[in-house]
């Protein structure tokens, strides 16, 4: 069987941390939450639900902690690394679908699409407005043609932990780890996903802020 | 003639006040030379305003010289900008990865 790392960054997530981790736990061997500098008791509480807790002493950012969390399961010798969020937007039992392929060996690294499945009702601007400008940069820039090209649930073998590190600490990562798998010509899936919706994530502001840093990693690199 | 009087007053005022801040250590010796070289070359630029006119003219430029130096003037500060940001974001890494290893270590 494989053994299977979920990695969930939380930032002051003190009030869905405990049962997300509790519902996640029995679908994986490790659950890693990377405690982004919470000021609240999110690490106790993440503890307490059984979970791995990495500190980051200072807030670096989404990506940032999802590559710590990375470190920490090629470390513990993961077969297939699992990326959640804290906030209690995705479903547990959406794990299994996410990694099925893999386990399959029908793909190397698997996206949650929240556009593949009929039963999401994301906000109104993000779906009409955020989401479409965000698939014609990513066709225009870099010839992908995902569904959801902002999807946070992703699943991916050894093969691609080995070689992805992700360099953007903010929420650019999405786009830079599908920029990854596509560079790399990795086998590539999609899965649909459901996504219940708390917050409205990032708006037209973010989007922005993830072109631009997108731009200087390219720049310094 | 009293506005280049006065632009030569303030450049004066800065690099008064660059020369106070090596004083105290507060900039490095390379940090002062920079500056210096800079605010040199602008009462320079103030002082042959003349030359340039007549060396904007001979570029087949219309307009007068002190546009040109404007327009120079704004293109240094964007990329100065520019540098600056890319020196931040180089920083960012760097506390990203030092946080990391420690979180790490732990």
């Amino acid at each position: 069987m494989a053994n299977i790392a979920i990695i969930i960054p939380a930032l002051n997530e003190s009030r869905s941390i405990f049962p997300v981790v509790s519902e996640v736990k029995p679908l994986a061997t490790w659950v890693i939450v990377v405690n982004d500098g919470s000021t609240d008791n999110t690490q106790e509480l993440a503890q307490k639900a059984g979970a791995l807790v990495i500190n980051h002493k200072t807030n670096r950012g989404q990506g940032a902690a999802l590559e710590t969390g990375d470190r920490k399961a090629k470390e513990l010798g993961a077969d297939i690394i699992v990326h959640f969020d804290a906030d209690g937007q995705f479903l547990a039992t959406d794990i299994r679908k996410v990694c099925q392929p893999i386990i399959d060996n029908q793909a190397d690294i698997v996206f949650g699409s929240r556009f593949l499945s009929s039963s999401n009702e994301l906000p109104w601007l993000k779906k009409n407005i955020i989401m479409p400008i965000a698939k014609i940069v990513s066709r225009l820039f870099w010839d992908i043609r995902l569904s959801d090209p902002q999807s946070g649930f992703r699943a991916f073998n050894k093969k691609v932990a080995d070689k992805l590190v992700i360099e953007n600490d903010g929420m650019a990562h999405c786009s830079e780890i599908i920029i990854f798998a596509h560079k790399n010509k990795y086998r590539i899936k999609e899965v649909p996903i459901t996504v219940i919706y708390h917050r409205f994530g990032q708006n037209l502001g973010g989007g922005l802020r993830i072109i631009k840093d997108l731009i200087y990693k390219n720049i310094i690199q | 003639m009293w506005q280049q009087i006065i632009a030569l007053i303030i450049i004066l005022f800065f690099i008064w006040r660059l020369a106070i801040q090596k004083k105290k250590h507060k900039i490095t010796k390379n940090e002062f030379s920079f500056w210096l070289v800079f605010w040199s070359i602008a009462a320079l630029a103030i002082l042959g305003l003349k030359f340039i006119d007549k060396l904007v003219i001979q570029l087949g430029l219309s307009g007068a010289g002190i546009n040109y130096l404007l327009y120079v003037a704004v293109l240094i500060l964007f990329y100065m900008l520019f540098r600056t940001r890319l020196k931040i974001v180089k920083i960012e890494r760097d506390i990203t990865r030092l946080t990391r290893d420690e979180a790490l270590k732990e």
